[in-house]
Parts: C-alpha cells; sequence; structure tokens
C-alpha cells in the first residue's frame, strides 16, 4: 500500500559500528573509532554536568566578593570622610563585576551549545553513543554535584 | 552486532526503491552533501551546513531560499532564544517575590522566667488558585514550548541558526542575569 509507510530516517536504536555524529568528518566505521567516539561523548557529557556546577559556583563567587568589596568601600568612606577617593574602588569594583558577568555568559554560550550536541548525538539512535551520554551525565553528575555544596 | 547491521542495510535497500522523499536539504555554499547519517534516510540532514536554499524551519509554509531571509530568520531565531533566557530568569525572580511576600505570622510567645517572645512562622508556597500559581503555570507553558521550539530549530543542523539560538541564548543570559544578579546581591547583602 503506498503513501503509509515511514520515509525519513530510520528513527529506533540500534547498536551498530557506523555513525556519523555531528560533523561530516566525524564518520566512524570501526570498533575502534565507535569506542573512541562513546569517550568523546562521554566526556562531553561530564563537561557539561560540571560547568552546571561551576557556574553555579562562579555566580556565588562573585556575589560573595562584590559584596565583600561594597561594604570595604562603605567603611573606607565612613573612615576618609573624603569623597574624591571613592571613585576608583566603585569603578574598580564594577569592572570586576562586569568581567565576571560577561566570563559567566560565555560559559553559558558553552553549556548551551554542548547541551544542544548531546542531544543531537542522542538523536543519531546509536545505542553505543546513547550509553555514553547517560554513563557522562551520571559520571558528571556524580563527581560535581557534592563540589555544589561546598562552600 | 551483525544481525542489526543487516537490518540498517534493508533499511537503506528498502527507502532507494520506494519513491523519493519530496525534499531535501541542498546546500549551496559548502561543497558536501547532507545525507542522513549514511545509513539512515535521506531526508534529514545529520551533520551541519551552511547554507541557505530551501530551509524547513518549524512550519511547513516558513522555507528560507535567499540571504535575506536567512538574516531575517537569524534575527528571529536570535531574538526567541534571547526571549527564551529572559523568562526563564523573569520567572525566577517572579517565584522569589511571590513566595516571600507569603506570610509571616508573629504571634507573642511565654518565654522563660515570665518573658514573652515573639515567634515567627514563615509559610512559603503557594496556593493552588492564587493568582502567581496559575501566572507561574502560564509561564511554564510558553517556556516549554519555546525551549522545544529551540531545539526543533537546532535539530535543522543549519550552521546560521544553530549559531543564532547560541548568540542569542548568551546575549539573553548576559543581559537578564545582570539584573537577577543585582537583585540577588542586594537580598544577600541585607539579611
Amino acid at each position: 500500500m503506498a503513501g503509509t509507510e515511514w520515509l525519513g530516517p530510520r528513527m529506533h536504536f540500534i547498536f551498530s559500528n557506523e555513525v556519523v555524529l555531528l560533523f561530516d568528518f566525524w564518520n566512524v566505521h570501526s570498533p575502534a573509532g565507535m569506542a573512541l567516539s562513546v569517550l568523546v561523548v562521554l566526556f562531553l557529557a561530564v563537561l557539561y554536568e560540571s560547568i552546571k556546577v561551576g557556574k553555579a559556583k562562579l555566580l556565588h563567587q562573585a556575589v560573595v566578593s562584590v559584596s565583600v568589596l561594597s561594604s570595604q568601600q562603605l567603611t573606607e568612606e565612613t573612615d576618609q570622610d573624603s569623597s574624591a577617593s571613592d571613585s576608583a574602588p566603585v569603578s574598580r569594583a564594577r569592572l570586576r563585576w562586569f568581567l565576571c558577568h560577561f566570563g559567566q555568559s560565555l560559559i553559558h554560550v558553552v553549556q548551551v551549545v554542548i547541551g544542544y550536541f548531546m542531544m543531537l548525538a542522542v538523536m543519531s539512535y546509536n545505542t553505543w553513543i546513547f550509553f555514553g551520554v547517560i554513563l557522562g551525565s551520571a559520571v558528571g553528575y556524580y563527581l560535581a554535584y557534592p563540589l555544589l555544596s561546598m562552600v | 552486532v551483525d544481525h542489526s547491521h543487516h537490518t540498517g542495510t534493508s533499511h537503506m535497500a528498502d527507502n532507494s526503491t520506494t519513491a523519493p522523499p519530496h525534499h531535501h536539504h541542498h546546500p549551496t555554499t559548502s561543497a558536501h552533501h547532507s545525507h542522513g547519517g549514511g545509513m539512515d534516510g535521506m531526508m534529514m540532514s545529520m551533520t551541519f551546513y551552511f547554507g541557505f536554499k530551501n530551509v524547513e524551519l518549524l512550519f511547513s509554509g516558513l522555507v528560507i531560499n535567499t540571504a535575506g531571509e536567512m538574516a531575517g530568520a537569524f534575527v528571529a531565531v536570535f531574538l526567541l532564544a534571547m526571549f527564551y533566557e529572559g523568562l526563564k530568569i523573569a520567572r525566577e525572580s517572579l517565584l522569589r517575590k511571590s513566595q516571600v511576600s507569603i506570610r509571616y505570622n508573629s504571634m507573642p510567645v511565654p518565654g522563660p522566667n515570665g518573658t514573652i517572645l515573639m515567634e515567627t512562622h514563615k509559610t512559603v508556597g503557594q496556593q493552588m488558585l492564587s493568582f502567581p500559581h496559575l501566572l507561574q503555570t502560564v509561564l511554564h507553558i510558553i517556556q516549554v514550548v519555546i525551549s522545544y521550539f529551540l531545539m526543533l530549530i537546532f535539530m535543522t543542523y543549519n550552521g546560521y541558526l544553530c549559531i543564532a539560538v547560541a548568540a542569542g541564548a548568551g546575549t539573553g543570559y548576559f543581559l537578564f542575569s545582570w539584573k537577577k544578579a543585582v537583585v540577588v546581591d542586594i537580598t544577600e547583602h541585607c539579611h
């Protein structure tokens, strides 16, 4: 019966040693290549979980350091009683805050891109790659999340 | 493993004997072919490419054919990703605000030695039918829909559109999280 079958890509998981992942040059044919690809994908997943934790810690550090800086300014101002000297610390704190925040935005872009890459890797419907992503997420979460509660 | 390999190749044989799919991507700015994955069918590109001819975007009427249309799509996707980040942060701050505004109950409580202590209860949480919770739910649905749209846009594997998603997310995070960070700073300062 014409017109009733699925003409698109294969949409079920298979175990296979052949896959093309993300880019044209990432073309895998052999078991060794597949093992390497699984390791790369695993590393990507670990990196993704670590970045999530790293971003939260960076934000916490930035907030703490800025509040320390602004309370220092407050004590400086009350000690010295002059308004001429408080422009330099303020602009330094602001610049530091800006750089901190800009760095975090870059890290956020990396996190978004890696997240999408992992989604696309799973979409290849190769079961080994899928296992690599899952295992990498598990290992990454296991290693990184305890660091979140450490100050 | 051999058996599944055989299954894969028989799939490809099926695809080549039936009628060819009615549209496929033809990248014009790079020389490679976007055949899907080698083993799967050839309708979807399965690797990144840069092109602007015959790019389908989410909906059936929305096809990009010229560089101008691609530029417009780039801006639209960029703004969508920025809006998504802003929505996430707006929801967080709304949640925090609606939780802080809820109910501090202070009651005098007799303490030791006949003194009177003030015991303060803070109930955090929302009622089901309260306006903040309903608003959060609506915003959540919008957020889920936009996140799926962004995922589908990234799934087109079109390099320009993927860059638009990533850049929009970064810019949105930078602009909106700036404001959120200032708010967090103030609340941390004031306890």
